[in-house]
């Protein structure tokens, strides 16, 4: 019935003989010299059942490959990640950076590297995290004399008003450390992930099986991260964009905009941001500012918009007065609040949070231009191109959304 | 690097081309250490110097002792190598633990003592190799083995690769005499040693990482109060998480050594079909148990010097034992409630020994034996004595103000995997998985390895640590 790894003949017999080929172990033989293992091999066609296991394997996942794609899923959207951010983080110790984006997921899915560069000749390194407060990132860079340049801090007031890093702390710890091994399996990753569609964190097997529970269990509801099913697509650089069919699809959007539970309230009180938490906040970027100015680098901070519905539940924890006004004032930074520019208003947000890929081109174009304006530390090009318009994004969101 | 990530395939495939290569069997066994090098470097390469360190004590050590002609030079030998090996050990593992405990006792003195931070990074499998190190002088001081015919066989002895970080805990005269002949897997060893590798990844990449991780992370590490579903939801998923975890880096390392022709002993043995507590070290982490019963029970006195001092030995064991897993009072507990259950069972033998239980009597004690053994999982899954006490209350229905925590999905799947494991533990208790392979048709079993392969990689992992690397 079986062979053995084993070169003794007495092997053979030996499986052959045990009931149920069960073999003694070290915790059969006490306190004698353990002999070499024995290692049963089952008597089947081995070298051909592993080539049909592959092929087999090989179909199903072109199969699956196909049904990720029919989903929306694309090549080349590279996940993003703690590697990620750390590989752009590093080019501060390598490159003359002059300009860093800091922030959570609104200024990061909001930003389209591409205009900026067009507009200014610069290319700013995007370090902004999803569900992550920005402020540690700015005291990072507030901590390391490398940097010199301009950090644009986007704020969103529930997210940068807390004390935790949040759902990226890892990011951090990361570019501090990376072992080499993570390094290589991140940069497989990535170039495998241009050619395959279903490499996607988002859509990997057990978060798929997510898909089917809608609250089944009343009152069991998961952490936000762990409803979300797919919100983002990114790229080389971390050009983070929404994922279309966040814009396309009603269901998936009707989803999001549940996940974020600001039109379904809870039925939980909604509570403002403690003081000693707004104060701290405060102190903390104060210090952080005045290290980079210390050096010859400036900050200025935005505001990227929210939904009215969005908005409603933000005021209450942190109304702009306590928050964005108080802050710009204790921090003694200039800011751009999207209420504030007319080139900013009526923006689409399809899930509320984010802007749509098209608006978020012209935001990028609207706040470039703005930042320009306040500090003499970025310029726009001579042949910089035309500035956009709400217009411009609002027409073909109408067409993809049907809203 | 871990096994389930994509720089271990491209690792393990150019190791397995070298090794195909007609070179001589000399350089392979270069290949196979300069390989082993890389792969624990890949993790954090300054810390190769402790394991050279740990290597080069042992080699010597063995080696003098071996030329020693005092009894006494000969126990002096064997003490600097437990010496350097435990003080290594101490200093990485509990250097911090030590200081914060001694500063706590101080100040239950009165004495105002804060102590100073040390941050020391736990250099990955410390705990593995050193253990597998001190084995090798143990081993030849007890006059158990014979030292390596030379330096190569026994570098590669610590540091092979498949068993380097998280066992098997091997021996010296498990492993050196693979490598005193030419050894090299043939079709069949080759093939299987890869469907072994596949269903240790299966455990660890889809049920541990990707199914029974997050309910257990979610009730054990979350701030709500569980109720009595949540609670033990999230214990059995534990059980069944840290079982695949460990299970499936045994069966990957097994697999692993297959693919190059060499053979490493089981670790596991279907625990959670064990009846009492002597059967389930029998069966759980079998490398390490046997290790502790060799080296440390056996030594404190065994069973061969009265009841008491064998009540101490075990106590002494499994405690010392709860604290190799990781430097925190929680595995201590952990390990004293083993020590606690093992007592208890040797007491009732004793007390019942004409006592024979019938089938259905013996599946009885085989689920009371599992449900003690995952109260045992709340202390070792807690990071705090509070949050074990949070989720025991909720076990017990203690918690009057719990919520609701887990969605219904997650309940599912727990039941689905966990009883599917100790199902399956149960029909396998008295056979090896190889048995049932062999009776299974053909067709069947390539279906079932496609399944397995086609989820891992739709699963895609995310490269988590195995558990036991933090030990």
């Amino acid at each position: 019935m079986l062979s053995s790894t084993s070169s003794s003949d007495r092997a053979q017999h030996f499986a052959a003989d045990r009931p149920g080929f069960v073999r003694l172990t070290a915790s059969d033989r006490p306190g004698v010299a353990q002999p070499v293992p024995e290692r049963d091999i089952p008597l089947q066609p081995w070298p051909r059942m592993f080539a049909t296991a592959m092929a087999l394997m090989l179909l199903a996942l072109g199969a699956w490959e196909w049904r990720m794609r029919a989903l929306g899923l694309e090549a080349g959207d590279l996940d993003d990640g703690a590697s990620a951010w750390a590989e752009q983080r590093r080019r501060i110790d390598t490159e003359n950076v002059q300009v860093a984006i800091v922030g959570d997921s609104r200024i990061l899915f909001d930003t389209n590297l591409d205009r900026f560069e067009a507009l200014t000749g610069t290319r700013p390194i995007q370090l902004a995290l999803a569900g992550t407060n920005g402020r540690p990132f700015l005291e990072d860079l507030a901590d390391d004399a490398q940097f010199k340049g301009l950090v644009l801090v986007g704020i969103a007031e529930i997210s940068y008003f807390r004390d935790g890093i949040g759902l990226n702390a890892e990011a951090l710890k990361r570019y501090a450390f990376e072992s080499p091994s993570v390094r290589v399996s991140y940069l497989l990753h990535r170039e495998l992930s241009r050619v395959f569609a279903f490499l996607d964190s988002s859509y990997r097997l057990s978060r798929l099986v997510h898909h089917v529970d809608d609250g089944l269990r009343a009152g069991a509801v998961a952490s936000i991260p762990d409803r979300l099913w797919k919100l983002a697509v990114t790229g080389d650089d971390r050009q983070t964009t929404m994922w279309s069919r966040v814009e396309s699809d009603p269901r998936v959007r009707a989803h999001q905009r549940a996940v974020w539970g600001v039109d379904r309230p809870s039925g939980r009180p909604i509570t403002p941001i403690e003081d000693a938490v707004v104060t701290s906040t405060q102190e903390k970027t104060r210090a952080a500012v005045v290290k980079i100015r210390a050096r010859g680098g400036e900050v200025v901070f935005l505001r990227p918009p929210s939904s009215p519905e969005f908005r409603r539940f933000e005021d209450v924890r942190m109304p702009r007065a306590r928050a964005w006004d108080a802050l710009l004032t204790a921090a003694d930074v200039r800011g751009i609040h999207s209420d504030d520019e007319p080139a900013m208003q009526g923006l689409y947000l399809p899930e509320y949070s984010h802007l749509s890929r098209a608006c978020a081109t012209v935001f990028t174009d609207a706040y470039t231009r703005e930042v320009a304006r306040v500090t003499p530390r970025l310029a726009l090009r001579a042949d910089a191109p035309p500035a956009l318009t709400p217009a411009d994004c609002v027409a073909v969101d109408a067409r993809v959304t049907g809203e | 690097m871990v096994f389930n990530s994509l720089t271990f395939v491209v690792f393990f495939a150019i190791v397995l081309l070298l090794h195909a290569m007609p070179f001589t069997w000399k350089v392979k066994k270069v290949n196979l250490l300069v390989a082993s090098y890389l792969f624990y470097a890949a993790w954090n390469p300054p810390f190769v110097i402790l394991l050279w360190i740990s290597t080069v004590v042992d080699w010597w050590a063995a080696k003098k002792l071996v030329d020693a002609e005092r009894p006494a030079a000969r126990r002096a030998w064997m003490l600097l190598s437990v010496v350097a090996n435990l003080g290594m050990l101490g200093y990485f593992k509990y250097g911090g633990f030590l200081l914060e405990n001694f500063g706590a006792l101080m100040a239950s003195l009165g004495v105002a003592y804060q102590p100073p931070k040390l941050d020391i990074v736990l250099p990955v499998g410390i705990s593995f190799y050193t253990f597998a190190t001190m084995s090798y002088t143990l081993d030849i001081y007890l006059r158990r083995a014979r030292p390596a015919r030379n330096f190569l066989d026994y570098a590669l002895f610590v540091t092979f690769f498949p068993h380097l970080v998280a066992g098997p805990i091997m021996r010296p005269t498990e492993l050196v005499p693979q490598f005193e002949q030419p050894r090299r897997a043939n079709a069949n060893q080759l093939c299987f040693g890869l469907a072994l590798m596949t269903l240790g990844l299966f455990q660890k990449v889809v049920l541990a990482d990707g199914f029974l991780a997050g309910p257990a992370e979610a009730v054990y590490d979350g701030t709500k109060i569980p109720g009595a579903l949540d609670a033990w939801a999230a214990t059995l998923a534990f059980s069944g998480q840290i079982f695949c975890d460990f299970a499936g880096y045994s069966t990957t390392a097994i697999g692993a050594a297959m693919c190059l022709g060499f053979a490493m002993p089981d670790n596991f043995r279907f625990p959670y079909a064990a009846i009492g507590f002597s059967d389930f070290w029998r069966r759980w982490h079998i490398t390490l148990s046997a290790w502790l019963r060799d080296y440390l029970y056996i030594p404190l006195g065994g069973n061969r010097h009265g009841e008491s001092r064998t009540y101490f030995a075990l106590m002494a064991t499994m405690l010392l034992g709860g604290l190799w897993h990781g430097a925190s009072w929680t595995f201590v507990v952990w390990g004293g409630l083993h020590g606690l259950y093992l007592a208890s069972e040797r007491m009732l033998r004793a007390r019942f020994a004409g006592y024979r239980p019938s089938a259905l009597g013996l599946f009885g004690l085989g689920l009371l034996t599992y449900l003690l053994i995952n109260l045992t999982w709340v202390f070792f899954r807690s990071k705090t004595f509070g949050d074990a006490w949070r989720v025991l209350k909720g076990m017990l229905g203690l918690n009057a103000d719990a919520v609701p925590i887990l969605p219904a999905v997650d309940l599912i799947a727990v039941a689905v995997i966990v009883g599917g494991i100790v199902a399956a533990h149960w029909l396998m208790r008295e056979r090896t998985l190889e048995s049932l392979l062999a009776r299974v048709p053909a067709p069947a079993l390539t279906a079932a390895w496609a399944c397995l392969l086609f989820a891992i990689v739709i699963e895609q992992g995310s490269g988590n640590a195995f558990i036991y690397f933090q030990f």
